[in-house]
């Protein structure tokens, strides 16, 4: 048995990993090379998913957009948008108003120029009713009236009832696919992206051909790429070791390890903003006394929780997201382990001991578990109790007292906006401060991001001081990579989905 | 259990070849009413199944439109959802809607993925059924040829320690052994494939290394019970009175065994047969997930948790179709073994007694 | 075959009769020994099984002899603590498809008629639904219940226990002593309670033995898909799937309790087995 299991004797992983990774990225000089078949593992879980540009239902949906669909932005290296298709977008003095104009000559997969008509046929859609985006909600403020096509290549959009709407490319980017006016998402599955629609076969695999009138000149560089789905991790690094696919995205944290020295399969690590963290409602007891929801955010271990749930790869939070948003307040000191403090602070909001339940998906599990671990150090006693998606994200989810969260790192507005400010749908630990939701108003109407600083300031301050998100640490993404890919690390969650990028150095069968 | 009773009328030797010939002619059209009968109460549990499991659907806690527009929808596009898919009209409209569609030969589209629910299972069920019939060819001979050898040597040394082998492997986790096959032979080995990455262009048989993992795995899952099946027939057949009575009348033992006993011997073998397919139809879940191989098993799972209604209701009715056939196919075929099951006076009235025989598991009253 | 007396297909098999095959001695030493292990060994436990100690999948050392899993827990730890669920879920399991498929069962076999023809067909409706997706759909519905898991294992065994139980009612029935009895003027109920059901107690048991080890595996299984009991919760079917990645890093958290769930299986078979050898034996001698 020995042979088979060759790390059993190994030391376990300190908090490095990243030293071991980064090396893959040093071929900068190599020239990229052209065709092959690229293979994409993902976990689909057990989702298959659409290849529907604005109603991506799972993570597998959302990579094969990434493929088939270009936007107007894409989120650059460091998770900020930066334009693509559109050569101009820029808002009015109160952001009351977009203008967009797109480059010229761009091409659909089917030979179609792409034009405003395409650009407001595609805003409309992810807007409609009819079509029940959930993503709908990011963009809800345009004001479907309000678009208007200056000329063949400009649009302007303006908001519902006059508000500013500054951050509308971080929040449209992601389910902003520009698609032609005769786009169907099963008969003409059509977009501008870097590859085309070959075969899709649900919950299985998905085949897509290189678009030769790409906008961007000689990429995509592959002829083919394919994406897999996996319901295992385990069986995913298999594939991977042994050739089957060449790419891994969102490794498991647990997994590093099996990266260290391994000649058939690297570790590609990329520090993210994707905060995780709890949702302490403010509706409910005990969390409705500011005193506990400090004193949580003090007994909380964030350097333990990084040690553990994300095996190192990762960094402490602050209670606040967007940490590499520009208008981030980095003045506000970062809270620390403070068991006195906790203490204090519950004995004097009146709390002796507590019992909760904490409610959890299965990605926040391992979170949770930690987290009890070290409020039993407190007298404070949380009972896990682990839902499945359905229900965390159905109609409680705004009722318990204490839950997992997390997401992508969204820049600060687009995140405030859909997590706990004025528009956020779901407002899992129900904050509403008035101020602060004033504040993120104002800033939604700054364009000048200078300005917007002072604004942001203020309102993360608030988050800071009384705020219901108790956020312990930001997580790097892991890709598993074969030696066989050109690929570059990034400050972003998906240098394995940057389809125009990425090249094969040999072919494989 | 009175499995040796249906013996006896082969015992009494030459006027066998008439009598049967003679029942066929008189008995054919009475199989009839027990085939029909057989088919129409299998089609009674189709429907019951697939009625329930619609309605244990819809009484999940969380819709299938919430299920599917996920975390940040928000109310108004899940009411506008669950009007879209039709999921506000009564249960019983709605499964009768479905049903009448069904009839036509439409199962809709997957709300998942939006692709017909028809050219999904298709495919998925073409894999599975071909994973099983590499299955049966590779643990059918296995198990005669095991079950003989362990019948006739049943008490020497190295056959006690064969069982104990045999025991061992069935008391092992099915995805232990999953694991365990693609860590040696995938991994370390590197003569299969890890994952059954099949090209859905091409017939899964033409890419025979992808199945080979598997039906392995699934093999060593069944095959303790089928060789203990045939041990057991083995063993009773060869000591049963007929045979002592050949034996004694100088018949060869190499005759005895393959001409008398082998037949009674496959029996059971059909019947254990029958019931490992049943099960594996959509069972074999575990051998599906480790390889990723797209059967109708994982296929119908996830449709399960993503509450994916065509999709469930569509597999569900392959999957019960396809064990209730395969338990008639067992049947029939039996009878066509059996003389003297096929002279039974009346078939009709045997016919309960019948179907519940297949799955008396005669492992768990007789021993090794 | 020429009495004419009353007589008993397959009296029970005495237990001394069982302990003389050496399966079922096999067999019952391993069963105890991973019962009292699981019972009794959250007393030889080190440490907590949800104390934080070591590193994610840290390697064995004097202070944690299994090393740790995928969160840094001490493996040692939770073996000792993690078997309780696993022998209680299973046995709960079996216990509760006896208890209702011997009732159907005899149910159906002793009334005949349209009973036993509306049990046959639900139990021909309960088998045609694959066992592992039943379990999946009800524990996805209605979550992740330790109580509802051993329910719907339990049901995915009543058709097999209700055909045996019917099957062997109808050859006990059809004996001449249970006529004899019927004729003396017994009830009905004494007839069933006194004459039937000690004539089917032995198949009934050999049955057990291999339903337990069905348990075991239905219910690793479920761990292993996802479904079984829920953090943070010591068991042994969760450990195996929460360190299953790490199955090439630390091996431990994942094997033993693997090797422990096997050991399980593997005795209450053995057992059955061997009981079912000395049943057979039995039957040859009278």
């Amino acid at each position: 048995m020995g042979s088979l299991l060759p790390g059993c004797g190994e030391q376990s992983p300190k908090s490095g990993g990243a030293s071991s990774a980064t090396a893959l990225s040093s071929s900068a000089d190599e020239k990229p090379r052209r065709g092959g078949r690229l293979r994409l593992g993902i976990i689909g879980g057990d989702q298959a998913g659409n290849l529907d540009a604005h109603k991506p239902f799972n993570t597998g949906s959302i990579i094969r957009g990434f493929a088939l669909y270009s936007k107007l932005w894409e989120w650059n290296d460091d998770m900020l948008p930066k334009l693509t298709l559109a050569e101009f977008a820029e808002p009015n003095a109160d952001a009351s108003q977009w203008t967009i104009r797109l480059k010229k000559g761009l091409e659909f997969h089917h030979g179609k120029t792409v034009t405003a008509d395409d650009v407001v046929f595609s805003i409309l859609r992810l807007t409609d009713p009819g079509l029940a985006s959930p993503f709908s909600y990011l963009v809800n403020a345009v004001d479907r009236e309000g678009i208007a096509k200056i000329d063949e290549f400009t649009v302007r959009i303006a908001f519902k009832k006059g508000i500013g709407f500054s951050p509308l490319p971080s929040l449209w980017v992601n389910f902003g696919g520009i698609v032609p006016t005769d786009y169907h998402p099963v008969t003409n599955p059509v977009g501008a992206g870097p590859f085309k629609y070959k075969d899709f076969r649900p919950g299985e695999r998905s085949l897509f051909v290189r678009h030769e009138n790409y906008f961007l000149n000689g990429q995509p560089y592959p002829d083919e790429l394919e994406i897999l789905d996996f319901k295992d991790q385990t069986s995913r690094f298999a594939a991977l070791v042994s050739g089957q696919i060449h790419l891994a995205n969102a490794v498991s944290p647990d997994q590093i390890a099996l990266f260290r020295d391994n000649p058939r399969a690297r570790l590609l690590v990329s520090p993210t903003y994707a905060w995780n963290g709890f949702y302490l409602n403010t509706a409910k007891k005990p969390f409705d006394d500011i005193r506990v929801r400090q004193a949580f955010r003090l007994l909380v271990d964030r350097g333990e929780l990084v040690k553990r749930v994300f095996n190192g790869e990762g960094r402490i939070a602050n209670d606040l997201y967007a940490a590499h948003d520009p208008t981030f307040n980095h003045d506000i000191p970062q809270r620390l382990h403070d068991p006195d403090g906790a203490r204090r602070l519950l004995r004097e909001a009146g709390v002796g001991k507590l019992s909760l339940e904490l409610v959890t998906n299965a990605a926040g599990s391992n979170a949770a578990v930690v987290f009890a671990e070290q409020a039993r150090r407190f007298d404070i006693d949380l009972h896990i109790r682990q839902v499945d998606e359905a229900t965390y994200n159905g109609s409680e989810k705004a009722d318990w007292a204490i839950s997992t969260g997390g997401s992508l790192g969204l820049p600060y507005l687009a995140a405030a906006v859909s997590i706990d400010g004025p528009l956020a749908v779901a407002n899992r630990s129900n904050f509403y401060d008035a101020r602060f939701h004033d504040l993120i108003h104002q800033a939604l109407k700054e364009p000048d991001v200078e300005r917007q600083k002072t604004i942001v300031h203020e309102a993360q301050r608030i988050q800071h001081e009384r705020g219901s998100l108790l956020i312990w640490g930001f997580a790097n993404a892991l890709d598993g990579v074969s030696p066989l890919v050109g690929i570059q690390a990034e400050r972003s969650h998906f240098p394995t989905w940057r389809f125009d990028r990425l090249w094969l150095r040999e072919d494989t069968a | 259990m009175s499995k040796a009773s249906h013996l006896d009328s082969t015992a009494t030797g030459e006027t066998q070849p008439r009598r049967i010939f003679g029942t066929i002619l008189d008995q054919l059209p009475s199989w009839l009413p027990w085939v029909l009968l057989r088919l129409l109460s299998g089609m009674g549990v189709v429907l019951a199944l697939s009625f329930i499991v619609f309605a244990a659907t819809q009484a999940l806690p969380s819709d299938p439109a919430r299920q599917i527009l996920g975390p940040e929808a928000d109310e108004a596009a899940i009411v506008l959802l669950r009007t879209q898919l039709g999921l506000d009209r009564p249960l019983p409209i709605q499964y009768l809607d479905w049903f009448s569609r069904v009839a036509r030969g439409d199962f809709g589209v997957s709300l998942d993925s939006n692709v017909p629910v028809s050219e999904l299972l298709a495919r998925r069920l073409g894999n599975t059924l071909t994973l099983l019939l590499c299955v049966v060819a590779l643990s059918l001979p296995l198990a005669l040829t095991l079950g003989i050898v362990l019948a006739l040597w049943r008490d020497s040394r190295p056959a006690r320690f064969f069982i104990t082998l045999l025991i061992l492997v069935k008391a092992t986790p099915d995805f232990i052994i999953a694991l365990g096959l693609m860590f040696v032979f995938a991994l370390n080995l590197q003569w299969l494939p890890a994952v059954s990455l099949m090209d859905p262009d091409r017939s899964p048989l033409a890419q025979a290394e992808f199945l080979v993992l598997p039906a392995l795995t699934i093999t060593l899952g069944s095959l303790p019970y089928l060789i203990r099946l045939v041990r057991t027939a083995m063993i009773e057949t060869l000591e049963s009175e007929y045979v002592t009575q050949a034996r004694l009348r100088g018949i060869p033992e190499q005759a005895l065994i393959f001409s008398h006993a082998l037949p009674n011997a496959l029996i059971p073998v059909i019947y254990g047969v029958a019931l490992m397919l049943s099960v594996m139809v959509g069972g074999a879940l575990i051998a599906e997930v480790v390889f990723a191989y797209p059967g109708i098993g994982s296929a119908l799972n996830s449709a399960v948790q993503m509450r994916d209604l065509p999709l469930i209701q569509g597999a569900v009715l392959i999957i019960t179709l396809s064990v209730v056939l395969i338990n008639l196919l067992a049947d029939f075929l039996t009878v066509l073994l059996t003389p003297r099951l096929r002279t039974a006076e009346s078939k009709v009235l045997n016919f309960w007694r019948r179907s519940y025989r297949r799955a008396v598991q005669p492992d768990s009253s007789r021993g090794w | 075959m020429s009495a004419s007396l009353p007589k008993r297909i397959a009296p029970p098999p005495h237990w001394r009769l069982i302990l003389r095959e050496p399966f079922a001695r096999t067999g019952l030493v391993i069963t105890l020994a991973v019962i009292v292990f699981a019972l009794a060994g959250s007393w030889f436990s080190p440490h907590s099984p949800h104390a934080l100690l070591g590193t994610v999948y840290g390697a064995p050392e004097r202070a944690a002899l299994l090393g740790y899993d995928y969160i840094g827990q001490d493996v040692l730890s939770r073996v000792f603590c993690g078997g309780r669920s696993v022998v209680w879920m299973a046995a709960g399991s079996v216990v509760l498809a006896l208890l209702s498929g011997v009732g159907l069962g005899l149910l159906a076999g002793f009334h005949r008629g349209w009973i036993d023809q509306v049990v046959v067909w639900w139990m021909d409706v309960l088998h045609a639904f694959p066992h592992l997706i039943l379990v999946l759909l009800v524990v996805s519905m209605l979550g992740r219940d330790p109580g509802l898991i051993v329910g719907v294992t339990a049901l995915a065994f009543v058709p097999g226990v209700v055909r045996l139980v019917r099957g062997l009612t109808l050859g006990v029935v059809n004996q001449e002593f249970i006529e004899a009895a019927r004729l003396m003027g017994y009830s009905r109920r004494s007839v069933l309670f006194v004459e039937i059901l000690p004539n089917i107690v032995p198949a009934l048991l050999i049955h057990a033995g291999t339903m337990l080890s069905w348990a075991v595996g239905i219910l690793a299984g479920l761990n292993f898909l996802g479904y079984g009991v829920a953090a943070p919760a010591a068991d042994w079917g969760l450990m195996i799937n929460e360190n299953r990645t790490g199955l090439l890093i630390q091996p431990w958290g994942a094997t033993i309790p693997a090797i422990l769930i096997a050991l399980f299986a593997l005795g209450s078979n053995l057992l059955a087995e061997g009981a079912a050898r000395a049943s057979s034996r039995l039957e040859e001698q009278g």
